[in-house]
Protein backbone atom coordinates (compact mmCIF):
# COMPACT_ATOMS: atom_id res chain seq x y z
CA UNK A 1 0.00 0.00 0.00
CA UNK A 2 2.86 2.10 -0.35
CA UNK A 3 1.24 3.70 -3.57
CA UNK A 4 -1.04 6.93 -2.46
CA UNK A 5 -4.52 5.97 -2.63
CA UNK A 6 -6.72 8.02 -4.68
CA UNK A 7 -8.36 11.15 -3.88
CA UNK A 8 -11.79 11.11 -4.96
CA UNK A 9 -12.65 14.75 -7.01
CA UNK A 10 -16.36 14.46 -8.18
CA UNK A 11 -19.40 13.63 -6.46
CA UNK A 12 -20.25 9.80 -6.03
CA UNK A 13 -16.50 8.83 -6.68
CA UNK A 14 -15.88 5.47 -5.68
CA UNK A 15 -12.29 5.48 -5.98
CA UNK A 16 -10.97 5.45 -2.96
CA UNK A 17 -13.40 3.41 -1.56
CA UNK A 18 -12.48 0.57 -4.45
CA UNK A 19 -8.76 1.35 -3.08
CA UNK A 20 -9.81 0.76 0.39
CA UNK A 21 -11.71 -2.73 -0.52
CA UNK A 22 -8.73 -3.82 -2.83
CA UNK A 23 -5.65 -3.20 -0.63
CA UNK A 24 -6.70 -3.04 3.18
CA UNK A 25 -6.75 -5.59 5.25
CA UNK A 26 -10.45 -7.25 5.38
CA UNK A 27 -11.39 -4.25 3.00
CA UNK A 28 -13.05 -6.61 0.92
CA UNK A 29 -15.67 -7.97 3.42
CA UNK A 30 -16.13 -3.91 4.11
CA UNK A 31 -18.56 -3.91 1.07
CA UNK A 32 -20.96 -5.53 3.15
CA UNK A 33 -21.18 -3.38 6.20
CA UNK A 34 -25.12 -2.65 6.25
CA UNK A 35 -24.83 -0.10 8.98
CA UNK A 36 -25.69 -1.41 11.97
CA UNK A 37 -23.68 -0.20 14.22
CA UNK A 38 -22.91 -3.13 16.20
CA UNK A 39 -18.89 -1.95 15.86
CA UNK A 40 -19.27 1.47 17.24
CA UNK A 41 -21.83 0.22 19.91
CA UNK A 42 -19.09 -2.62 21.22
CA UNK A 43 -16.24 0.16 21.37
CA UNK A 44 -15.10 0.14 24.87
CA UNK A 45 -14.08 4.22 23.55
CA UNK A 46 -16.40 4.49 20.79
CA UNK A 47 -17.74 8.09 22.61
CA UNK A 48 -14.29 9.05 22.11
CA UNK A 49 -14.28 8.44 18.74
CA UNK A 50 -14.76 11.68 16.13
CA UNK A 51 -16.34 8.72 14.16
CA UNK A 52 -16.69 5.62 15.47
CA UNK A 53 -16.67 2.69 12.58
CA UNK A 54 -19.97 2.57 11.47
CA UNK A 55 -19.75 6.22 10.49
CA UNK A 56 -15.95 5.91 8.90
CA UNK A 57 -17.18 2.96 6.93
CA UNK A 58 -19.85 5.13 5.23
CA UNK A 59 -17.74 7.94 5.10
CA UNK A 60 -15.29 5.59 3.09
CA UNK A 61 -17.75 5.29 0.60
CA UNK A 62 -18.68 8.71 0.23
CA UNK A 63 -15.41 9.15 -0.65
CA UNK A 64 -14.34 11.78 2.21
CA UNK A 65 -10.53 10.45 2.03
CA UNK A 66 -9.31 13.40 3.89
CA UNK A 67 -11.69 13.11 6.36
CA UNK A 68 -11.26 9.58 6.97
CA UNK A 69 -7.15 9.49 7.67
CA UNK A 70 -7.43 12.36 9.71
CA UNK A 71 -10.14 10.91 11.99
CA UNK A 72 -9.42 10.13 15.16
CA UNK A 73 -11.12 7.21 14.96
CA UNK A 74 -8.11 5.31 13.61
CA UNK A 75 -6.34 6.28 17.25
CA UNK A 76 -8.64 4.99 19.73
CA UNK A 77 -9.05 1.74 18.84
CA UNK A 78 -7.95 -0.51 22.11
CA UNK A 79 -7.60 -3.12 19.98
CA UNK A 80 -10.31 -6.01 22.00
CA UNK A 81 -11.88 -7.40 18.86
CA UNK A 82 -15.21 -6.41 19.90
CA UNK A 83 -16.15 -5.44 16.88
CA UNK A 84 -14.73 -8.17 14.66
CA UNK A 85 -16.41 -10.76 16.36
CA UNK A 86 -19.75 -9.36 17.03
CA UNK A 87 -19.99 -8.03 13.51
CA UNK A 88 -23.23 -9.56 11.51
CA UNK A 89 -21.81 -9.65 8.21
CA UNK A 90 -18.52 -10.40 9.35
CA UNK A 91 -16.44 -7.41 8.69
CA UNK A 92 -13.00 -7.55 10.49
CA UNK A 93 -13.16 -3.91 11.35
CA UNK A 94 -10.50 -3.93 13.90
CA UNK A 95 -8.00 -5.04 11.13
CA UNK A 96 -9.58 -2.33 8.56
CA UNK A 97 -8.90 0.65 11.13
CA UNK A 98 -5.53 -0.54 12.01
CA UNK A 99 -4.43 -0.99 8.12
CA UNK A 100 -6.35 3.05 7.20
CA UNK A 101 -3.78 3.79 10.62
CA UNK A 102 -1.01 2.97 8.67
CA UNK A 103 -2.39 4.16 5.40
CA UNK A 104 -2.58 7.80 6.99
CA UNK A 105 0.61 7.80 8.68
CA UNK A 106 2.53 7.08 5.34
CA UNK A 107 0.42 9.58 3.43
CA UNK A 108 1.63 11.74 5.69
CA UNK A 109 -1.51 13.33 7.72
CA UNK A 110 -0.04 15.89 10.36
CA UNK A 111 -3.01 14.50 12.64
CA UNK A 112 -2.16 11.28 12.17
CA UNK A 113 1.62 11.19 12.83
CA UNK A 114 1.11 13.83 15.74
CA UNK A 115 -1.38 10.69 17.26
CA UNK A 116 -0.19 9.13 20.37
CA UNK A 117 -0.37 5.63 18.64
CA UNK A 118 1.65 6.77 16.15
CA UNK A 119 4.47 8.23 17.64
CA UNK A 120 4.19 5.61 19.91
CA UNK A 121 4.41 2.79 17.61
CA UNK A 122 7.44 4.42 15.93
CA UNK A 123 9.06 4.27 19.70
CA UNK A 124 7.62 0.54 19.41
CA UNK A 125 8.67 -0.55 16.25
CA UNK A 126 12.19 0.96 16.81
CA UNK A 127 12.97 -1.41 19.52
CA UNK A 128 11.16 -4.39 17.55
CA UNK A 129 13.40 -3.89 14.95
CA UNK A 130 16.49 -2.86 16.18
CA UNK A 131 16.78 -5.56 18.63
CA UNK A 132 13.99 -7.72 18.14
CA UNK A 133 12.70 -7.64 21.26
CA UNK A 134 10.23 -4.51 23.03
CA UNK A 135 12.07 -2.69 25.90
CA UNK A 136 9.07 -1.37 27.63
CA UNK A 137 12.03 1.25 28.91
CA UNK A 138 12.84 2.67 26.09
CA UNK A 139 9.58 2.44 24.20
CA UNK A 140 8.04 4.85 26.83
CA UNK A 141 10.93 7.05 26.96
CA UNK A 142 11.11 7.62 23.21
CA UNK A 143 7.59 8.11 23.62
CA UNK A 144 7.67 10.98 25.85
CA UNK A 145 10.26 12.84 24.55
CA UNK A 146 8.42 12.73 21.70
CA UNK A 147 6.51 15.66 22.70
CA UNK A 148 9.35 17.80 23.18
CA UNK A 149 12.05 17.84 26.05
CA UNK A 150 9.70 19.65 28.35
CA UNK A 151 6.93 17.58 28.13
CA UNK A 152 9.08 14.21 28.15
CA UNK A 153 10.45 15.21 31.56
CA UNK A 154 6.96 15.84 32.73
CA UNK A 155 5.80 12.39 31.68
CA UNK A 156 8.67 11.14 32.73
CA UNK A 157 8.49 12.57 36.29
CA UNK A 158 4.78 11.63 36.01
CA UNK A 159 5.36 7.99 35.57
CA UNK A 160 8.62 7.57 38.18
CA UNK A 161 6.77 5.91 41.13
CA UNK A 162 5.14 3.84 38.53
CA UNK A 163 8.91 2.84 37.23
CA UNK A 164 10.31 2.60 40.28
CA UNK A 165 7.49 0.41 41.89
CA UNK A 166 8.32 -2.09 38.71
CA UNK A 167 12.22 -1.53 39.00
CA UNK A 168 11.76 -3.00 42.48
CA UNK A 169 9.49 -5.63 41.62
CA UNK A 170 12.17 -6.75 39.10
CA UNK A 171 10.12 -6.24 35.92
CA UNK A 172 12.35 -3.67 34.86
CA UNK A 173 15.62 -4.12 34.36
CA UNK A 174 18.73 -1.61 34.12
CA UNK A 175 21.26 -1.40 32.13
CA UNK A 176 21.59 -3.18 28.53
CA UNK A 177 18.58 -3.84 26.30
CA UNK A 178 17.31 -7.19 25.84
CA UNK A 179 18.17 -8.47 22.70
CA UNK A 180 18.31 -11.00 20.04
CA UNK A 181 21.17 -12.98 19.05
CA UNK A 182 21.02 -12.49 15.52
CA UNK A 183 19.71 -9.52 14.87
CA UNK A 184 21.14 -9.07 11.83
CA UNK A 185 19.30 -12.36 10.52
CA UNK A 186 15.99 -9.88 11.27
CA UNK A 187 17.09 -6.70 10.20
CA UNK A 188 17.56 -8.70 6.95
CA UNK A 189 14.27 -10.11 6.68
CA UNK A 190 12.40 -6.66 7.62
CA UNK A 191 14.33 -4.87 4.99
CA UNK A 192 13.07 -7.49 2.54
CA UNK A 193 9.42 -7.55 3.65
CA UNK A 194 9.37 -3.58 3.66
CA UNK A 195 11.00 -4.15 -0.10
CA UNK A 196 7.93 -6.57 -1.11
CA UNK A 197 5.41 -4.60 0.67
CA UNK A 198 6.15 -1.89 -1.41
CA UNK A 199 6.81 -3.80 -4.43
CA UNK A 200 3.51 -5.85 -4.28
CA UNK A 201 1.25 -2.72 -3.46
CA UNK A 202 -2.55 -3.86 -2.96
CA UNK A 203 -1.49 -7.76 -3.37
CA UNK A 204 -2.31 -8.84 0.07
CA UNK A 205 -5.16 -11.59 -0.64
CA UNK B 1 4.19 -38.91 30.64
CA UNK B 2 5.92 -35.44 29.58
CA UNK B 3 5.08 -33.77 26.35
CA UNK B 4 7.04 -31.31 24.32
CA UNK B 5 6.01 -28.28 23.25
CA UNK B 6 7.05 -25.17 21.28
CA UNK B 7 7.35 -22.18 23.98
CA UNK B 8 7.23 -18.46 22.67
CA UNK B 9 7.52 -16.68 25.92
CA UNK B 10 7.33 -12.66 24.61
CA UNK B 11 9.20 -9.61 25.25
CA UNK B 12 6.98 -9.19 28.41
CA UNK B 13 8.66 -12.31 30.32
CA UNK B 14 11.80 -10.48 30.64
CA UNK B 15 10.10 -7.44 31.59
CA UNK B 16 6.86 -6.54 33.25
CA UNK B 17 5.07 -10.00 33.19
CA UNK B 18 8.07 -11.70 34.46
CA UNK B 19 6.18 -13.28 36.91
CA UNK B 20 3.67 -14.63 34.47
CA UNK B 21 6.51 -16.79 32.61
CA UNK B 22 8.28 -17.98 35.92
CA UNK B 23 5.04 -19.28 37.61
CA UNK B 24 4.01 -20.75 34.22
CA UNK B 25 7.40 -22.72 33.78
CA UNK B 26 7.27 -23.70 37.01
CA UNK B 27 3.54 -25.20 37.00
CA UNK B 28 3.64 -26.75 33.27
CA UNK B 29 6.92 -28.66 34.48
CA UNK B 30 4.38 -30.13 37.09
CA UNK B 31 1.70 -30.84 35.03
CA UNK B 32 3.83 -32.77 32.47
CA UNK B 33 4.73 -30.23 29.50
CA UNK B 34 8.03 -29.27 28.83
CA UNK B 35 8.20 -25.96 27.19
CA UNK B 36 11.56 -25.69 24.82
CA UNK B 37 12.05 -22.06 23.93
CA UNK B 38 11.72 -20.96 20.21
CA UNK B 39 15.57 -20.31 19.47
CA UNK B 40 16.53 -16.94 19.27
CA UNK B 41 12.69 -15.79 19.27
CA UNK B 42 11.71 -12.26 18.46
CA UNK B 43 8.94 -9.82 19.57
CA UNK B 44 5.69 -10.39 17.80
CA UNK B 45 5.07 -6.22 16.66
CA UNK B 46 2.02 -6.17 19.43
CA UNK B 47 -0.80 -4.00 18.97
CA UNK B 48 1.27 -1.05 17.24
CA UNK B 49 3.74 -2.68 15.19
CA UNK B 50 1.77 -2.61 11.88
CA UNK B 51 1.74 1.61 11.83
CA UNK B 52 5.79 1.63 11.65
CA UNK B 53 6.45 -1.62 10.26
CA UNK B 54 3.21 -2.23 7.70
CA UNK B 55 1.37 -5.87 7.92
CA UNK B 56 4.09 -7.22 5.96
CA UNK B 57 6.73 -6.55 8.54
CA UNK B 58 4.67 -7.38 11.48
CA UNK B 59 3.88 -10.87 9.46
CA UNK B 60 7.55 -11.10 9.18
CA UNK B 61 8.27 -10.75 12.84
CA UNK B 62 5.32 -13.77 13.64
CA UNK B 63 7.17 -15.87 10.18
CA UNK B 64 11.03 -15.61 12.04
CA UNK B 65 9.30 -16.93 14.94
CA UNK B 66 7.51 -19.89 13.05
CA UNK B 67 10.15 -20.78 11.05
CA UNK B 68 13.12 -20.89 14.20
CA UNK B 69 9.99 -23.18 15.84
CA UNK B 70 9.19 -25.35 12.85
CA UNK B 71 13.07 -25.93 12.53
CA UNK B 72 13.28 -27.88 16.16
CA UNK B 73 9.99 -29.69 15.25
CA UNK B 74 6.45 -29.99 14.78
CA UNK B 75 5.05 -29.68 18.31
CA UNK B 76 2.48 -26.96 18.88
CA UNK B 77 3.19 -23.28 19.15
CA UNK B 78 2.23 -22.19 22.82
CA UNK B 79 2.47 -18.77 24.27
CA UNK B 80 1.05 -17.64 27.46
CA UNK B 81 0.92 -13.93 26.20
CA UNK B 82 -2.26 -12.14 24.67
CA UNK B 83 -0.82 -10.38 22.23
CA UNK B 84 1.63 -12.67 21.16
CA UNK B 85 -1.45 -15.80 20.74
CA UNK B 86 -3.09 -12.86 18.63
CA UNK B 87 -0.21 -12.17 15.88
CA UNK B 88 1.35 -15.39 15.74
CA UNK B 89 -1.89 -17.22 15.91
CA UNK B 90 -3.24 -14.73 12.68
CA UNK B 91 -0.15 -14.71 10.71
CA UNK B 92 0.21 -18.96 11.07
CA UNK B 93 -3.09 -18.85 9.80
CA UNK B 94 -3.05 -16.37 7.00
CA UNK B 95 -0.09 -18.19 6.07
CA UNK B 96 -1.82 -21.35 5.95
CA UNK B 97 -4.80 -19.81 3.97
CA UNK B 98 -3.39 -17.32 1.69
CA UNK B 99 -0.57 -18.29 -0.66
CA UNK B 100 0.10 -14.53 -2.10
CA UNK B 101 0.74 -14.21 2.25
CA UNK B 102 2.82 -17.37 2.49
CA UNK B 103 5.27 -16.17 -0.90
CA UNK B 104 5.68 -12.84 0.70
CA UNK B 105 6.54 -13.75 4.00
CA UNK B 106 9.04 -16.59 2.58
CA UNK B 107 10.46 -14.52 0.21
CA UNK B 108 11.44 -12.22 3.34
CA UNK B 109 12.68 -15.20 5.60
CA UNK B 110 14.82 -16.47 2.65
CA UNK B 111 16.84 -13.63 3.29
CA UNK B 112 18.08 -15.25 6.00
CA UNK B 113 18.03 -18.79 4.28
CA UNK B 114 15.01 -19.42 6.18
CA UNK B 115 11.63 -20.82 5.62
CA UNK B 116 7.69 -21.71 7.21
CA UNK B 117 5.08 -23.77 5.52
CA UNK B 118 2.19 -22.99 8.02
CA UNK B 119 2.68 -26.57 9.21
CA UNK B 120 2.25 -25.87 12.79
CA UNK B 121 -0.44 -24.77 15.55
CA UNK B 122 0.01 -21.61 17.39
CA UNK B 123 -1.84 -21.94 20.62
CA UNK B 124 -2.63 -20.09 24.13
CA UNK B 125 -1.41 -21.82 27.07
CA UNK B 126 -4.81 -21.79 28.67
CA UNK B 127 -6.19 -23.66 26.17
CA UNK B 128 -3.64 -26.22 26.35
CA UNK B 129 -4.12 -26.37 30.02
CA UNK B 130 -8.23 -26.98 29.44
CA UNK B 131 -7.79 -29.02 26.64
CA UNK B 132 -4.50 -31.35 26.44
CA UNK B 133 -3.66 -31.53 30.42
CA UNK B 134 -7.10 -31.37 31.45
CA UNK B 135 -8.78 -29.87 34.71
CA UNK B 136 -8.52 -33.60 36.39
CA UNK B 137 -4.84 -33.36 36.40
CA UNK B 138 -4.48 -29.71 37.79
CA UNK B 139 -6.73 -30.84 40.56
CA UNK B 140 -4.31 -34.08 40.58
CA UNK B 141 -1.25 -31.13 41.93
CA UNK B 142 -3.22 -29.37 44.56
CA UNK B 143 -1.61 -30.34 47.79
CA UNK B 144 -2.30 -26.82 49.52
CA UNK B 145 -5.84 -25.88 48.54
CA UNK B 146 -6.27 -22.01 48.34
CA UNK B 147 -10.16 -22.90 50.81
CA UNK B 148 -11.53 -19.51 51.34
CA UNK B 149 -10.27 -17.37 49.11
CA UNK B 150 -12.50 -15.33 46.68
CA UNK B 151 -11.18 -14.28 43.23
CA UNK B 152 -12.24 -12.65 40.39
CA UNK B 153 -11.84 -14.54 36.83
CA UNK B 154 -10.98 -11.31 34.49
CA UNK B 155 -9.75 -12.79 31.16
CA UNK B 156 -9.12 -9.60 29.27
CA UNK B 157 -9.70 -9.45 25.39
CA UNK B 158 -7.55 -11.07 23.25
CA UNK B 159 -6.97 -14.15 24.78
CA UNK B 160 -10.85 -14.90 23.61
CA UNK B 161 -11.18 -12.87 21.07
CA UNK B 162 -11.10 -13.01 17.90
CA UNK B 163 -10.70 -16.51 17.72
CA UNK B 164 -12.57 -17.93 20.00
CA UNK B 165 -14.99 -20.08 18.34
CA UNK B 166 -13.00 -20.35 15.47
CA UNK B 167 -11.54 -24.27 14.26
CA UNK B 168 -8.11 -23.94 15.13
CA UNK B 169 -8.37 -21.07 17.64
CA UNK B 170 -8.66 -22.23 21.28
CA UNK B 171 -12.15 -23.77 21.50
CA UNK B 172 -13.04 -21.79 23.99
CA UNK B 173 -17.34 -21.92 23.56
CA UNK B 174 -17.58 -18.02 23.85
CA UNK B 175 -15.48 -14.94 23.63
CA UNK B 176 -17.82 -13.21 26.40
CA UNK B 177 -18.13 -15.18 29.03
CA UNK B 178 -15.64 -17.73 28.78
CA UNK B 179 -15.67 -19.71 32.00
CA UNK B 180 -12.00 -21.69 32.06
CA UNK B 181 -10.67 -18.90 34.68
CA UNK B 182 -12.97 -19.94 36.89
CA UNK B 183 -12.41 -23.67 36.32
CA UNK B 184 -8.31 -22.68 37.17
CA UNK B 185 -9.52 -20.59 40.36
CA UNK B 186 -12.00 -23.35 41.79
CA UNK B 187 -9.63 -26.15 40.59
CA UNK B 188 -6.94 -24.21 42.83
CA UNK B 189 -9.51 -24.52 45.80
CA UNK B 190 -10.45 -20.82 46.23
CA UNK B 191 -14.44 -19.30 44.81
CA UNK B 192 -14.33 -18.11 41.91
CA UNK B 193 -16.75 -15.16 42.24
CA UNK B 194 -19.70 -14.34 39.69
CA UNK B 195 -17.95 -11.66 37.31
CA UNK B 196 -19.75 -10.23 34.59
CA UNK B 197 -17.05 -8.10 33.56
CA UNK B 198 -14.75 -11.27 32.60
CA UNK B 199 -13.92 -10.10 29.07
CA UNK B 200 -14.02 -6.15 29.97
CA UNK B 201 -11.17 -4.43 27.98
CA UNK B 202 -8.03 -2.28 30.13
CA UNK B 203 -7.68 -0.30 27.53
CA UNK B 204 -4.79 -2.03 25.94
CA UNK B 205 -1.70 -0.17 24.48
CA UNK B 206 -4.39 2.93 24.41
CA UNK B 207 -4.00 2.81 28.36
CA UNK B 208 0.07 2.95 28.19
CA UNK B 209 0.11 5.46 25.74
CA UNK B 210 -2.76 7.89 26.96
CA UNK B 211 -4.38 6.67 30.34
CA UNK B 212 -6.37 9.50 30.44
CA UNK B 213 -8.76 8.12 27.66
CA UNK B 214 -8.52 4.42 29.07
CA UNK B 215 -8.44 4.81 33.09
CA UNK B 216 -12.41 4.78 33.15
CA UNK B 217 -12.43 1.04 31.90
CA UNK B 218 -10.14 -0.12 34.72
CA UNK B 219 -12.32 1.80 37.11
CA UNK B 220 -15.30 0.10 35.69
CA UNK B 221 -13.08 -3.53 36.22
CA UNK B 222 -12.49 -2.55 39.94
CA UNK B 223 -15.79 -1.19 40.48
CA UNK B 224 -17.45 -5.09 40.11
CA UNK B 225 -13.98 -6.70 41.70
CA UNK B 226 -14.96 -4.63 44.57
CA UNK B 227 -19.17 -5.12 44.82
CA UNK B 228 -18.34 -9.24 44.13
CA UNK B 229 -16.44 -9.19 47.18
CA UNK B 230 -13.42 -10.70 45.75
CA UNK B 231 -9.86 -10.06 47.47
CA UNK B 232 -7.97 -10.28 44.32
CA UNK B 233 -8.16 -10.70 40.52
CA UNK B 234 -6.74 -13.15 38.08
CA UNK B 235 -5.85 -13.02 34.51
CA UNK B 236 -4.37 -14.82 31.61
CA UNK B 237 -3.24 -11.42 30.24
CA UNK B 238 0.38 -9.73 30.70
CA UNK B 239 -0.60 -6.15 29.69
CA UNK B 240 -4.10 -6.58 31.66
CA UNK B 241 -1.93 -7.50 34.55
CA UNK B 242 0.14 -4.79 34.33
CA UNK B 243 -2.68 -2.33 33.76
CA UNK B 244 -5.20 -3.10 36.18
CA UNK B 245 -2.69 -2.84 38.70
CA UNK B 246 -0.10 -0.12 38.01
CA UNK B 247 -3.04 2.32 37.15
CA UNK B 248 -4.67 1.50 40.93
CA UNK B 249 -2.94 4.49 42.82
CA UNK B 250 -4.16 6.95 39.25
CA UNK B 251 -7.64 6.11 39.57
CA UNK B 252 -8.02 6.27 43.70
CA UNK B 253 -6.61 9.67 42.62
CA UNK B 254 -8.72 10.32 39.73
CA UNK B 255 -11.99 8.97 40.83
CA UNK B 256 -11.78 9.42 44.69
CA UNK B 257 -11.73 5.40 44.98
CA UNK B 258 -9.97 3.14 47.81
CA UNK B 259 -8.91 0.01 45.57
CA UNK B 260 -5.87 -2.00 46.18
CA UNK B 261 -6.73 -5.17 44.78
CA UNK B 262 -3.47 -7.33 43.92
CA UNK B 263 -3.65 -8.77 40.13
CA UNK B 264 -2.61 -12.50 39.85
CA UNK B 265 -1.64 -14.76 36.71
CA UNK B 266 -3.27 -17.91 37.61
CA UNK B 267 -0.43 -19.57 37.14
CA UNK B 268 0.72 -17.93 40.10
CA UNK B 269 -2.63 -19.33 42.00
CA UNK B 270 -1.53 -22.95 40.73
CA UNK B 271 2.29 -22.51 41.66
CA UNK B 272 0.72 -21.69 45.60
CA UNK B 273 -2.06 -24.82 45.11
CA UNK B 274 0.51 -27.00 43.72
CA UNK B 275 2.89 -26.14 46.88
CA UNK B 276 5.23 -24.87 45.09
CA UNK B 277 8.33 -21.93 46.26
CA UNK B 278 6.76 -18.63 46.77
CA UNK B 279 9.60 -16.90 45.19
CA UNK B 280 11.33 -18.60 42.77
CA UNK B 281 8.17 -20.84 41.38
CA UNK B 282 4.81 -18.38 41.95
CA UNK B 283 7.25 -14.91 42.05
CA UNK B 284 4.76 -13.64 44.19
CA UNK B 285 7.20 -10.93 45.07
CA UNK B 286 6.93 -9.13 41.90
CA UNK B 287 3.47 -7.34 42.67
CA UNK B 288 3.27 -3.31 42.86
CA UNK B 289 0.33 -4.33 45.39
CA UNK B 290 1.51 -7.01 46.84
CA UNK B 291 -0.79 -10.20 47.02
CA UNK B 292 -0.55 -10.74 51.30
CA UNK B 293 -3.22 -13.59 51.26
CA UNK B 294 -1.73 -15.40 48.98
CA UNK B 295 2.11 -14.99 50.42
CA UNK B 296 0.27 -16.33 53.66
CA UNK B 297 -0.79 -19.33 52.11
CA UNK B 298 2.39 -19.97 50.30
CA UNK B 299 4.68 -22.57 50.98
Amino acid sequence: MNAPSPTPTKKYDLSFARWVYDNIDGGDRMALCMQCGTCSGSCPIGTQMDHGPRKLFMMIRAGMKEAVLTSNTLWNCVSCYNCVVRCPRKVPVAYILHDLATVAVREGYAEARNSDNARFAKAFWWSAAKYGRTDERLVTGKYYFSFGIGEGYKRGMANLPIAMGMIKTKRMHLGMPHKCSNTGELHKILAKAAEIEARDHGKQG
Amino acid sequence: MTKTMSYYPGCSSQASAVHLDTSLRAVMGKLGVQLRDVEDWNCCGASVGHIEGGHLGQAALSGRNLANAQAAGDEDFVTPCAACYLNSHYTNEKIRENPTVKAQVNEALAEAGKSYDGGLHVRHACEVIVNDIGMDKVKDQVTNPLTGMKIAGWVGCQTVRPFAKTDRGGMWETYDDPSFLDDFVTACGAEAVPFKGKTKCCGGSVSVMSPDKTLHLMKDILDEVKTSGAEAVVTPCPLCQTNLEMYQPEINKKFGTDFNFPVLFYSQLMAVAFGLEAKTDAALHQHLIPPVSLLSRAK
